[in-house]
């Protein structure tokens, strides 16, 4: 049991130090031992091949590997979006050597907290120097400069540090580098074998480009979610939910366009190095944007336009392509069903059957819905989701999803971050983990390429306090010593 | 000397001078794709997946220039193939034998460029065949449950013992854990990684957990594994070794929901939903606008819904505009500080000012009168808008192309995912019907003569 104390609680402050992982550790319950899970293994008579499957990729090993992109070496320089933040990260993981620039006075991402509370910014161990957590989760194994491209002098060090580069990234307004001349047609003069990247909105050029306010402030996301008709196709129908009152077109709760362009540009720029190394010795020039990169994920909805000139509607938790594929209210929450051949839309039956016998005959002897393409019309849904809810709605979340689970039915209950965070299989893999940062400890989601024979991606450390690797960077790639560092330090070039 | 830039042409010194903007549309040329190289060519990729997650990350090869096989249920195929929105869209046919059937819109964008062959794993005879394959490719991915194919020796233990520089993909939803045997889809990932509990309005204003229309994290999961198996690429041309990644899509979902993970870690505190406004950042959310833009119009998608717009005044300047030309000044004086006008309470007050004023009017008219103050606002777009908007078509994200076999496709896809400017995405045809490559692979690639391949034909083992 731990030790009882006597604390006085005024105020939302004073609680925030009773939470710290250090007093109240995660998980709160511990994973589920190997031999635990060794059981489930056992269903399908798979404990050897499951046992040789984590002996070879497991999540625990990835220290005693190497590192994918060892050797190249990555420049990020941006504001305020996630999109370049994520795809330096990731090469980050992979194993490239990553530096993040940041202008003198640092991004002013490091300054965003939910609702502005800075009770839920960490501090530097060191400095005691602040930063909020959207920022800190995207630095993953990044190192910090800083440098002000205004500067000539500033824009003098970019192009001595491109030089070494493999990878340029640029998050800044377009046309932003080159008129200072540190775009791609500059750096891939000095350095032909450079790929340059600019990850932003919209666009560098065409009628919709990336622009800023009058007043000078950026277009952030969900802007690229708004225009590309993915926020129009979200969310619930007024059929379902009165309009104003959640029947609306939705946002992602994240910065989702962001986060995609930060995928395909990964993507692409590995593409490009592989085409350098492997055929002509060149680099080249590469946009993503968030807008297009989300637009080309956006299933088939703009082609279908194309098709019969449909304009997709909003069907909330339901999915007009597929019968069972939604989620449904139960007991305590929501619970996802999916299932859409014949198999597993009968063993689905199957299973509801057991508690709720009526499910077969109202379901299953409907000859309108036998047919897998008509089960999608919009009443078979209705009724579908009508009565696999009057199932539901007695029984929770976790009760559900193991009743499911003896069909082999992909269910699962919609889980809060809590218990995302606490989920058994999430704890056991882990895809939450914690690791001891410059802020203290912190919790965060585990890449989904580390689980490789080989050469796993992996986090090193997360949050850099701005500036801290100035004097190292600036000594290796350009040869300055610290005295020079500070002299430009204090010329706010650096 | 590093720093200095030396055009080495005339033509490199004009390249020099042209406006930025413009510069730009040349490097990246749209419509001329199809004369640069591939990025990835010389790649020869199996792709045994179904549905969308795991054939997107085929369909990224693919568009980057690799050789791609899909191997398929024979006059059967991909489930996919067989899914298209209220049952409506379908291109024939999907197999030789079956005219009537066709292949649906919901396989649309994840198997483009590729190779399609049949083959049913199950019958002995032909996992020698696939072995051939196997001999003869730079890696694959499947999405079988776990321990299937390793029952079928058809696992990366006996395929990198015929491969030694054999890349391996296992996706799915979960991988090795107490949930090893669990299904996954797009949606269940949304649901179980904590990004649905994120998405939709707040429980306090009616809203309940939201799923992302799209298959997003399928997509963006394909994305990934694709940018796992570039890294391991590289890494192979080092050291001449294959790999296995056993990548779980569910993980895709936690990865992206920004702040979460560290807040809940650190102060126990749970992220809720926030609807169409933004946690970090006021004003910058979606308001509601009293009049459609298109009362007359037929469609409803039009005549009730073109009434959103996206507002972003989030500094103090803006938010000072803002107030102004909306008639709100109060609120500039209540809410000076970021920080005060992004606490909740603010919010709601914020949000709900702007909507009153937008009461009377239409969507394009905000639009109109913000843009016209110099501050950031977007009508939330439609598909049809989207469609017809030209900053896509002049970038040539959004263009109609002449498939081989179905014709005039309106594609989205692809040559959005990022432009290159020497190795650009192509699109060049955006499927085939099931098996149409089986004499192409059977008997040009594996010497296979055509009297067998007719012979597994006839018994539907291809």
């Amino acid at each position: 049991m731990p030790e009882k104390r006597n604390v006085e609680i005024n105020s939302r402050q004073d609680t925030l130090a009773l939470i710290t992982p250090e007093i109240r550790p995660w998980p709160v319950s511990p994973p589920p031992s190997p031999e635990e899970v060794k059981k489930f293994y056992g269903k399908r008579k798979a404990e050897e091949f499951c046992q040789w499957l984590e002996d070879t990729v497991g999540f625990q090993y990835s220290w005693q590997k190497p590192e994918a992109l060892h050797g190249f070496k990555v420049l990020d320089i941006g504001l305020w979006r996630l999109g370049h933040k994520f795809v330096s990260a990731l090469l980050a993981q992979a194993g490239t050597e990553t530096i993040s620039i940041e202008p003198p006075g640092g991004d002013p991402m490091r300054q965003l907290t939910p609702f502005g509370r800075e009770e839920y910014m960490v501090a530097d161990k060191e400095t005691g120097e602040k930063c909020g957590l959207d920022f800190i989760h995207e630095m993953r194994n990044k190192y910090s400069v800083t440098l002000d491209v205004d500067t000539p002098e500033g824009q003098e060090l970019f192009r001595k540090l491109a030089v070494h580069a493999d990878v340029v990234i640029d998050g800044m307004l377009p046309g932003y580098m080159d008129e200072r001349g540190v775009g791609y047609r500059q750096l891939s003069q000095i350095n032909p074998r450079l790929v340059y990247c600019w990850v932003g909105l919209k666009g560098q050029w065409g009628p919709m480009k990336d622009k800023v306010s009058k007043f000078g402030q950026w277009e952030l996301d969900p802007i690229a979610q708004a225009v590309n008709s993915y926020i129009h196709n979200t969310g619930f129908p007024q059929d379902q939910l009165p309009r104003g009152k959640g029947g609306d077109p939705t946002r992602a709760g994240c910065w989702l366009a962001d986060y995609v362009a930060g995928t395909q540009a990964a993507v692409n720029i590995l593409a490009a190095l592989y085409w350098r190394d492997q055929f002509s010795n060149e680099g080249q020039f590469i946009e993503v944007t968030a807008a297009e990169a989300l637009m080309d994920i956006l299933d088939f909805d703009i082609s279908w336009y194309g098709f019969n000139a449909s304009i997709k509607g909003r069907t909330g938790g339901w999915d007009p392509n597929l019968n069972q594929y939604e989620w449904n209210p139960c007991r305590d929450g929501y619970m996802m069903i999916g299932g859409q051949s014949d198999r597993l839309w009968y063993r689905i039956g199957m299973c509801i059957e057991r508690d709720y016998p009526q499910f077969g005959r109202l379901i299953h002897e409907d000859p309108f819905l036998k047919e897998v393409g008509a089960r999608n019309a919009l009443h078979a849904l209705i009724k579908t989701y009508s009565v696999t809810t009057r199932w539901l709605r007695d029984i929770n979340r976790i009760q559900a999803e193991e009743k499911l689970m003896d069909y082999e039915i992909a269910a699962g209950p919609i889980l809060y971050i809590d218990e995302t965070c606490e989920f058994p299989h999430f704890k056991y893999r882990p895809w939450v983990y914690t690791t001891e940062s410059d802020y203290g400890t912190l919790l965060y989601a585990t890449s989904n390429n580390a689980y490789q024979q080989r050469a796993p991606h992996r986090l090193k450390w997360m949050g850099r306090r701005l500036g801290k690797d100035n004097y190292e960077i600036y000594k290796r790639y350009v040869g300055m010593g610290p005295t020079t560092v500070d002299e430009l330090k204090g010329k706010g070039v650096i | 000397m590093a720093g200095e830039i030396r055009p080495k042409s005339k033509e490199e010194l004009e390249e020099m001078k042209i406006p930025y903007e413009e510069y730009c549309r040349k490097a990246f040329d749209p419509g001329n794709e199809h004369g640069k190289p591939g990025a990835l060519t010389g790649i020869r990729w199996l792709s045994c997946t179904m549905y969308i997650f795991t054939p997107h990350s085929a369909a990224n090869l693919a568009e980057l220039g690799a050789e791609v096989i899909k191997i398929e249920i024979p006059r059967m195929g991909d489930a996919m193939r067989h899914t298209s929105p209220f049952n409506e869209a379908y291109l024939y046919p999907l197999h030789d034998t079956r005219p009537m059937t066709g292949t649906g819109f919901g396989f649309l964008n994840a198997n483009p460029n590729e190779f399609y062959l049949s083959m049913d794993y199950h019958i002995p005879e032909m996992r020698e065949v696939f072995y051939n394959l196997v001999r003869q490719a730079d890696g694959l991915t499947e999405l079988y449950r776990p321990s299937t194919f390793d029952k079928w020796k058809m696992s990366y233990r006996s395929l990198s013992q015929i491969n030694p520089r054999f890349i391996y993909v296992w996706g799915g939803g979960f991988g090795y854990g107490p949930k090893v045997f669990g299904g996954s889809y797009d949606i269940l990932a949304q649901a179980h990684a904590g990004f649905a509990s994120i998405t939709g309005m707040h429980e306090h204003m009616g809203g309940h957990a939201t799923k992302s229309s799209n298959w997003v994290m399928d997509w963006n999961s394909g994305s990934m594994i694709a940018f796992g198996v570039l890294g391991a690429i590289h890494w192979r041309r080092k050291t001449g070794l294959g790999t296995m990644i056993e990548f779980s899509q569910v993980q895709t979902a936690a990865m992206v929901t920004e702040y979460a993970v560290p807040l809940y870690g650190r102060f126990g505190i749970v992220r809720q939903r926030w609807g169409n406004w933004d946690t970090q950042l006021c004003v910058h959310g979606i308001i509601l606008c009293g009049k459609s833009d298109f009362p007359d119009a037929q469609n409803p998608q039009d005549k009730f819904d073109a009434r959103y717009v996206m507002v972003s005044a989030f500094q103090d300047r803006d938010f000072q505009e803002l107030c102004n030309i909306t008639g709100q000044k109060q609120l500039f004086d209540k809410y000076k500080a970021h920080k005060d006008r992004v606490e909740a309470l603010a919010q709601v007050e914020v949000y709900l000012a702007l909507e009153k004023w937008a009461a009377d009017k239409t969507r394009s008219q905000v639009v109109k009168a913000l843009t016209d103050a110099g501050i950031l606002a977007y009508p939330v777009m439609n598909d049809r808008e989207v469609y017809e908007s030209p900053h896509y078509r002049e970038r040539g994200t959004i263009r109609w192309m002449d498939d081989p076999l179905y014709g005039d496709i309106l594609n989205m896809s692809g040559y959005s995912t990022g432009h290159l400017s020497k190795t650009p995405r192509k699109v060049s045809w955006i499927w085939r019907p099931v098996g149409a490559d089986n004499v192409k692979i059977y008997r040009d690639m594996l010497g296979y003569p055509l009297s067998k391949v007719e012979e597994w034909y006839a018994k539907a083992w291809i």
